[in-house]
């Protein structure tokens, strides 16, 4: 077990360098002068090119990407072109953001998932069922865009039950007060963090759910469910406790799949609820061709997505103690 | 604004965010971008150079009819062409404390129009040779040419000339805020400035929340989480505020504008008959009317109606396929196999219009060209992409042949002429020539008196007009909302200056 760890850890090392080899070309192959956009449209030739050497993009690009993996070695991500600032400071302060809102977006959309996907298989055929997976069906056919923005009309424009935009305090550190016996700044961060979860998390819902009812209804109809049932157990019992566990493995890897796609649906939603997180920073990093946070970002998503996965494999086994990790 | 019906959870968020309509001297404004620094020299966006704004001022300030008026200055004077002689108000200081002297204004200018600076609007300067310090509140510019248009860039906040700090994350100005805090993409946090020559504004927080979506800050603004937002607004969202109750508005001519940028230097579009007959494709109405739903103005010329050179005499080519055609025809191009599309010695007539995928106002308006053109039996296809690959990747490489772009912040009609059209000008991509043109920029840049500046502008913007190096589709409108409860003393400023919402709209 422990030597399987220490494995997939060390392929996180050929994939971190692949992942920015790619990045890398990719950025050399769009068009677009990191210099340029910087100096905005009155800048003269003669300034951009003073710039561009200032920055040493003119360098051969063999030359720079050395450089950077040189750098990278050493823990130093380079500096933002445009913030002039660390990419590590940069990033490590929006990370938080999106993870949490990730998070929760993924425990909204487990929990509803589930409970709609196992609802919907026990009464297969039943109005329930047609109700959930109409329900799922929407939220799959759904733009993230517009249902946030649709979201954000009803309960913050509409009844004004939510604020708009913005993120309150960290949920964590938000917790911690409420421990102490001051809950106010919970209550402003679970009201912030209600829409943009929400919009995200709802297309994850349905796939989840989607997925559930096929994995329960296989598992409802095995053996060992039949002699449960003649056993006489509880009818709940049966359902939640013996045949979902079983029917949870297929769902758990697409879980951790799902958390990659809601980094990526992230982007969207940041910008719309002016969410302080990676996602923002993603688009205007992108839009600024600002190399060195670009590279840092994918990075650091693709490094938090082979760790979910990792986390996922380690899972299946504690899920269903027959698969053996090796 | 509409009811607010807040539950209970929202209501104790509020209360503990402390947000909302606590206080009618806390401004919450929404604005599009991050700033991407706040040393003013330095900056790019239209949030730097509206909170820098706020924590330095300048030489003299902008009024809202583009009127220089005194700021840091008390009063300047001209003993010759060349040269300028401001004297500074008495008793200046930054918001460190630390005394604003001649030395400062020096400093600012040099570090501004030094080449390892890197200033984005280092060439709008270009023409001060030296600035000198006579005396601790006299300075003097010294200029290599006369230089009308001067004194409308010298709103260039001042930097202190000794200042340890970084000026781009921890700005010193002299100006009426001071910066509180700056959360990097999320917020900029300013408190009023006890140092401001003409004393503290009464508003006592403005606080700038970057929300990037369009119709999300819209939204945000009807919830009540924004206080005031402005340009850029889609259209749809422009029509929706201005009929609610409790918002006040103001819609106004800005200072720029969208226009279709002429490749002269390609074979196809060197002939001026040839842009003529383009640009009488251009449907104007349908594109301001229609797609901005109203919120421009079709243009004429390339002279904003705003400007003292304006004249209506001076005419484009207008919307008339027949007439477009015709020309063609008359040009030697004719659909003479039959397929539809125009051609000339076998070669179909085919051109591509482009612009960038940002602004979805501009990439309707682009293919909404397009199919004007095919109608003509023009051969027209479309290219997107995002800003950097189209501006810097695209158009600034002289590589297009009909671009749709803009051009802002034209507080004197030289800003978006000398450069871009005069032959040598660095910033005429379409490899426009023309000598008489030249000559007239240079004199409208030159002549000191604005009858000769009229004349010569008026004169160049004429032959622009025929020959088409720039077919100015509209200029641009401002859009400024806020809620009437958070902020009674509102005057917009075209450049969407801030200062106006503080009861700052000119000093003193």
């Amino acid at each position: 077990m422990t030597d399987y760890i220490i494995r997939r850890l060390l392929l996180f090392v050929p994939m971190a360098l692949g992942i920015i080899v790619v990045t890398f070309g990719l950025l050399l192959l769009i068009p677009g002068d990191p210099a340029a956009v910087l100096l905005g449209q009155e800048a003269t030739p003669e300034n951009i090119a003073s710039l561009r050497d200032a920055l040493g993009l003119d360098d051969p690009w063999f030359l720079r990407l050395g450089r950077y993996m040189l750098e990278l070695l050493q823990g130093d991500m380079g500096v933002s072109i445009f913030q002039n600032a660390p990419v590590s400071d940069i990033i490590l302060g929006r990370l938080g953001a999106t993870v949490e809102l990730a998070l929760v977006a993924l425990l909204m959309s487990t929990v509803v998932g589930v409970f709609l996907g196992v609802t919907a298989a026990i009464r297969q055929g039943g109005v329930v069922d047609a109700v959930a997976m109409l329900l799922a069906q929407i939220g799959i056919s759904m733009p993230v865009y517009w249902l946030a923005l649709l979201l954000m009309l009803g309960f913050a424009v509409q009844l004004g039950w939510l604020p708009a935009i913005g993120r309150g305090e960290p949920l964590v550190s938000a917790l911690g007060m409420a421990l102490r016996g001051n809950p106010a700044p919970l209550w402003d961060s679970l009201a912030h963090i209600a829409l943009p979860a929400l919009s995200l998390a709802l297309n994850s819902a349905a796939i989840i759910s989607r997925l559930v009812r096929t994995s329960m209804l296989e598992v409802l109809r095995e053996d060992f469910v039949r002699t449960a049932k003649a056993k006489g157990m509880r009818r709940r019992s049966v359902v939640w406790r013996h045949a979902l566990r079983n029917a949870l493995l297929p769902v758990v890897s697409v879980i951790g799949l799902r958390f990659g796609a809601l980094l990526g649906g992230a982007i969207l939603t940041e910008t719309i609820f002016a969410w302080p997180g990676l996602g923002q920073l993603t688009i205007s990093a992108i839009s600024q061709r600002d190399i060195p946070l670009i590279q840092g970002i994918v990075l650091t998503f693709a490094l938090i997505y082979a760790s979910v996965t990792l986390l996922v494999d380690l899972l299946y086994a504690a899920v269903d103690p027959r698969i053996r990790l090796r | 604004m509409k009811t607010h019906l807040r539950s209970c959870v929202a209501a104790l968020a509020l209360a503990a965010a402390g947000a909302g309509m606590a206080s009618a001297q806390e401004l919450v404004i929404g604005t599009d971008v991050d700033a991407g620094t706040l040393d003013p020299r330095l900056t790019r966006d239209t949030t730097a150079y509206r909170t820098s704004n706020l924590i330095s001022s300048g030489l003299v300030q902008l009024t809202p009819q583009l009127e220089a008026v005194p700021d840091l200055a008390e009063s300047w004077e001209s003993p010759d062409d060349t040269t300028v002689v401001f004297t500074l108000r008495e008793g200046l200081t930054f918001s460190d404390g630390s005394a604003l002297t001649a030395e400062d204004v020096v400093h600012t200018f040099e570090t501004l129009i030094d080449p390892d600076f890197n200033a984005p609007q280092r060439s709008l300067y270009t023409p001060i040779e030296s600035v000198e310090a006579i005396d601790e509140r006299t300075v003097q510019f010294n200029l290599s040419t006369p230089y009308a248009p001067l004194l409308s860039y010298l709103d260039m906040g001042i930097v202190p000339s000794d200042y340890e700090g970084d000026m781009a994350l921890e700005p010193v100005g002299a100006g009426p805020m001071v910066l509180e805090s700056w959360t990097r993409g999320s917020e900029i946090v300013l408190a009023p400035s006890e140092s401001y020559w003409a004393g503290a504004p009464e508003v006592e927080q403005v606080t700038m929340r970057i929300v990037g979506d369009n119709s999300a800050r819209a939204q945000a603004f009807e919830a009540g989480d924004l206080d005031v937002i402005q340009s850029p607004l889609s259209p749809n969202d422009i029509q929706r505020l201005q009929d609610m109750d409790g918002v006040g508005s103001a819609i106004i001519a800005g200072l720029g504008v969208t226009y279709l940028n002429f490749n002269t230097s390609d074979p196809l579009l060197s002939d001026p008959e040839m842009r003529q007959a383009f640009a009488m494709l251009v449907d104007q109405d349908t594109i301001v009317n229609q797609i901005y739903q109203g919120v421009d103005e079709v243009a004429t010329s390339v002279i904003l109606p705003g400007s003292w050179a304006y004249s209506p005499d001076i005419q484009q080519p207008t919307f008339d396929i027949e007439g477009a055609v015709s020309k063609f025809n008359e040009l030697g191009w004719s659909d003479s196999d039959g397929d539809g599309f125009l051609d000339k010695d076998g070669e179909t007539l085919s051109i591509t219009l482009s612009t960038h995928s940002e602004d979805p106002n501009r990439v309707q308006s682009v293919e909404f060209l397009q199919a004007m053109m095919q109608q003509a039996g023009v051969d027209a296809s479309v290219q997107i992409s995002d800003w950097p690959s189209f501006s810097t990747g695209y158009v600034q490489q002289g590589e297009h042949q009909i671009a749709l772009l803009g051009w802002l912040n034209i507080v004197d009609p030289d800003r978006m002429l000398y450069s871009q059209l005069s032959s040598e000008g660095g910033l005429n991509w379409g490899g426009y020539d023309n000598a008489e043109v030249d000559a007239l920029l240079e004199e409208g840049r030159t002549a000191l008196e604005q009858d000769a500046r009229t004349e010569a502008y008026r004169a160049a913007a004429e032959i622009i007009a025929e020959e088409l190096p720039y077919y100015i589709i509209s200029y641009q409108g401002y859009q400024l909302f806020w809620d009437e409860e958070a902020v009674s003393d509102v005057t917009a400023n075209p450049r969407g200056a801030f200062r106006g919402l503080i009861g700052l709209a000119t000093p003193e």
